[in-house]
């Protein structure tokens, strides 16, 4: 059975292309792109919602995009227990909808951060199965409201139930951060509690292919199709 | 007509006498509107018209050169690169945020306009000494409006320039270059195909920003203007540009439009004007049916700049797929007019027409000037004293000047991997993207020498020019074209208009000898404020190309152990003048020796050995070397913990600059191989030692490598905070 998936495309989203070649190189199945005012998704094993800048980022980041009309379907994609993944502006959206926990808000130096950032696992799931525990993974950012915020009850919650996917860590060598946006507990990337759904603000989809600076994105396709 | 209404509009009497006299009777008021925004220097390059013409803009590769939105070179099989670099600087140093964004947001129109999909911006900018708090306030405000309009609409800026220099002070500069993809048998071009072509507007509604705003880039400021000519600033919706690029890239590719033109410079007018010239027609506008954002008069819509807007010509039966298209990307659209045979170009509003004039007057019968210019006089040589200078005491000047520091400050505030084509961020000598769904790469840098071309235009520029040329080779990018920038301080001076003829003249030999035509550009003038006029600043954008991304060189380090190389031929340390400056060893400009004449067939031949060389994979990494000399490009060449371990007769010959100077690592296994092609070849190479593991060494005196890393790559963000 080959791997199918579909890329959201709302207005704004500017890393809808780079997700749909991320699929299409690395599943090698069927990759659907679907825009924001279809009413229906085709029976897909994993739905991107991609990075930009949907509705220009006006009111919130993320806000706008989570009542578009085919944010029902995603949803029912999601309660269905396939796979959902948020990536930047997706992982934005994602808490807007309510699928994920939390919030992300500025940056602490309140700059927008384009660079490498390195990453490791923290609990394991189908999307990082194929990552070994302490693997330092190399991988892009790029946002201006990046920074991972809940409660303590929440981060309680997200840790008793294994739910933190990622967080940002140092590189191997010196001059790298440890948290490079002051997420708490620098978390980059959560799922939901039945772990189907990831919202994660480092960008996979630019660093897996031969001419990337790294290839470490490959990892969670690499995960969800093993 | 009174005359302060006239030199109000930044007409002189003499230029309204040649109008009155032609057409014969007196003005609309906006008529006289028009003429002051299509006869500034900023529309009919008035001034450099004359010397713009002797450039060279044509070679075999050269599809569109200068006169369109963009230029466009061939790329083999279907592919072409749409490219031009241009100011915002007066707007950005009134409204720092949205003055540059909006720069951003123009250039980018510039070359989706030619059906050219943008996959990269990069940028020049220079602001006056740190230590004011204006100047920081303009630093934050650029970079923050720069880096927000091109990460929301999503292209990748993938480098440029950022100096600091006290004649920026009062007029900091502002270049912004896209370079897009387009398909050679898909280019759009501003000329209307048909007579009874419908006009239509497309894009944001019109509002009262940016009303004068060419005109205003065409004047000298004094600082109380400031304030007054904020309101001119117009204001960049980045979303809405997204949303005008997709929808009109959709109608392009649908085959659903004819010409287009973006509504940048004095808005309306411009586009309309520009469409009936190109096309040796006529224009018919209903002002009424413009789409408005406030009650607005005839000469304020005709003025406007309000942004993310584009003017097209379309074929009758197409309108209601257009507006299909358009609707689903929420995008207004209206029809304003049509295509006439008339070469006249008529604005009616309220049934009644305001402007009625023949296209002929406006574009053709701009007026040029051949301005009275002064040759800088012969500079005596003289020998400075480097006794006193101690190796410890450079390197510490270098780290603590910001023009040597990292600027990821600044380049992390851009979304430079965006698209997923970026190979070289910004930060390396050239940024570099791939051609999407091809191996082929693009390669481009932005440059400019303003202490060269004071101390000598014409030699200064083709150092300038040099130096983007070496940016490419240093990493396997074959240079193609180039746009320029000529950012001047006021022409009416003859001193400054010498630097302006004599750096075209410059940018001219240099351009013919590489083989790199201009095809697009932009001319800045009166970059002047309270009589303090800017260094000349002409700043190259060089394209250039590899047809296989397998084989382009890093500029950073690759591996402990490996051998370092220098090529090229050092100036002297008495005609190194950023050394003089940097080093603190002269101060005035009249103190320093003259530039030593540039060979370009010199640069040429050892530009053809790293090409070469790295065709042959015996290059690991290579950087060229310019301001701060060797040891300055070995620093940026740091990456991941290593250093290097240099010998060279004098230290201070490591802080020279260099023609033709490349560094370049390579494996001792190579060192036979590449020592003897060298010879071969005649090009003179120089051993200075190997990369080492955390450390910094010259001539056996250890450094604390840590200690100059840290200044190196964190201090640029503790002194500008």
């Amino acid at each position: 059975m080959s791997f199918k998936s579909a890329v959201i495309t709302f207005p704004g989203s500017n890393c809808d292309r780079d997700a749909l070649c991320y699929l299409k190189d690395l599943t090698k199945g069927e990759v659907h792109n679907i825009w924001h005012e279809e009413t229906s998704l085709p029976k897909v094993d994993l739905v991107i919602l991609p990075g930009g800048f949907s509705f220009g980022d006006y009111l919130r980041s993320g806000a706008m995009a989570s009542k578009s009309k085919i944010i029902d379907e995603v949803v029912k994609h999601a309660n269905d227990n396939r796979y959902l993944l948020g990536i930047c502006n997706g992982f934005q959206i994602l808490t807007e909808i309510g699928l994920l926990e939390g919030a992300l808000i500025r940056n602490k130096k309140l700059k927008f951060l384009g660079k490498n950032c390195f990453i490791k696992k923290k609990f394991k799931n189908n999307f990082n199965l194929s990552i070994k525990d302490n693997q330092i993974l190399q991988i892009p950012v790029a946002h201006n409201e990046g920074n991972f915020y809940c409660d303590t009850e929440t981060l309680n919650l997200l840790k008793n139930n294994e739910q933190i996917a990622f967080e940002y860590c140092k590189g191997e060598f010196s001059n790298t951060e440890e948290n490079i946006n002051g997420s708490i507990e620098a978390i980059a990337g959560i799922t939901n509690k039945k772990k189907n759904v990831l919202g994660m603000m480092p960008h996979p989809e630019r660093a897996y292919s031969d001419f990337h600076q790294s290839q470490d994105g490959r990892f969670i396709i690499e995960s969800l199709i093993s | 007509m009174n005359e302060e209404l006239i030199l109000q509009h930044g007409l002189t009497l003499d230029e309204f006498q040649v109008i009155r006299k032609y057409l014969n009777r007196d003005l609309s008021i906006e008529e006289l509107g028009i003429f002051s925004a299509m006869w500034n220097e900023h529309c009919c390059y008035k001034t450099s018209k004359k010397w713009l013409k002797k450039l060279p803009t044509d070679n075999e590769i050269v599809i569109q050169g200068p006169g369109e939105n963009a230029g466009v070179i061939d790329l083999q099989d279907n592919d072409g690169i749409a490219f031009k670099i241009e100011s915002h600087n007066h707007p950005s140093y009134i409204e720092p945020f949205n003055g540059s964004a909006t720069g951003v947001g123009g250039i980018l129109r510039d070359i989706f306009t030619m059906g050219a999909r943008p996959i990269a911006t990069l940028d020049s900018i220079r602001f006056g000494l740190i230590e004011t708090e204006k100047t920081k306030y303009l630093l934050n405000g650029v970079v923050h409006g720069i880096g927000h309009y091109g990460n929301c609409i999503g292209i990748p800026n993938i480098g440029g320039e950022c100096e600091f220099e006290s004649t920026y002070d009062f007029n900091n500069l502002v270049n912004a270059m896209a370079v897009g993809h387009v398909q050679k048998d898909k280019i759009f071009y501003s000329k209307p195909k048909s007579i009874g072509g419908l006009i239509v507007y497309i894009g944001s509604k019109t509002g009262k920003d940016g009303i004068h705003g060419a005109s205003m880039a065409s004047d000298v400021f004094s600082e109380e203007d400031e304030d007054e000519k904020r309101p001119s600033v117009q204001v960049g919706d980045p979303f809405m540009e997204k949303l005008l690029m997709e929808g009109c890239l959709e109608l392009m590719s649908s085959g659903l439009i004819e010409s287009m033109q973006d509504m940048g410079a004095a808005g309306i007018t411009s586009s309309s004007v520009e469409m009936a010239s190109k096309g040796n027609v006529g224009v018919y506008i209903n002002l009424d049916k413009v789409p408005l954002r406030q009650p607005l008069s005839a000469y304020e819509i005709l003025l406007s700049e309000s942004q993310e807007r584009m003017l097209a010509v379309i074929d009758k039966k197409n309108n209601h797929k257009v507006r299909e298209i358009l609707q689903k990307w929420q995008i207004d659209y209206e029809v304003i007019g049509e295509i006439t045979d008339t070469k006249r170009v008529v604005f009616e509003s309220n049934n009644k027409k305001v402007v009625d004039l023949p296209v002929e007057i406006i574009v053709d019968d701009a007026p040029e000037y051949d301005r009275e210019f002064y040759i800088p006089r012969k500079r005596k040589n003289k020998d400075f004293d480097f006794s006193k200078i101690k190796l410890e005491d450079m390197i510490i000047n270098l780290l603590t000047n910001l023009n040597y520091l990292d600027k990821s400050w600044v380049f992390d505030q851009y979304d430079s991997t965006v698209m997923g084509d970026t190979i070289r961020e910004p930060g390396q000598s050239s940024g570099i993207v791939k051609i999407h769904g091809t191996q082929k790469v693009i390669g481009a840098s932005t440059d400019c020498n303003p202490l060269y071309i004071r101390i000598n235009p014409y030699e200064g520029m083709k150092y300038t020019v040099a130096e983007s040329y070496r940016n490419l080779i240093a990493c396997n990018i074959n240079p193609l074209a180039i746009t320029n920038n000529l950012n001047f301080a006021s022409p009416l001076d003859p001193n400054i208009m010498g630097e302006l003829v004599l750096s075209i003249h410059g940018l001219k030999t240099a351009a013919v000898k590489f083989n790199t035509p201009i095809v697009s550009g932009n001319v800045s003038l009166y970059n002047q404020t309270n009589e303090i006029p800017i260094k000349p600043t002409p700043v190259i954008g060089m394209v250039g190309s590899n047809m296989d991304l397998n084989k382009i060189n890093t500029n950073k380090f690759c591996e402990i152990g490996n051998k370092i190389l220098i090529l090229g031929k050092q100036l002297t340390k008495n005609c190194s003048p950023y050394l003089l400056q940097d080093q603190k060893i002269a101060f005035n400009i009249c103190e320093f020796n003259d530039l030593e004449v540039l060979d370009l067939d010199f640069e040429k031949k050892i530009a053809n050995c790293v090409l070469e060389l790295s065709d042959l994979k015996c290059i690991m990494s290579c950087n060229d070397i310019s301001r701060g000399g060797i040891f300055s490009a070995l620093l940026k060449m740091q990456y991941k913990d290593m250093g290097f371990r240099v010998k060279v007769p004098d230290p201070i010959d490591l802080f020279c600059e260099y023609s033709a100077g490349y560094v370049i690592e390579i494996r001792s296994k190579d060192f036979e191989e590449v020592t003897s092609f060298l010879t071969k070849k005649g090009a003179e190479y120089l051993d200075i030692g190997e990369i080492i593991k955390e450390g910094i060494e010259i001539n056996s005196k250890k450094f604390d490598y840590f200690d100059i890393m840290n200044k190196y790559l964190n201090d640029f963000e503790k002194i500008i905070s």
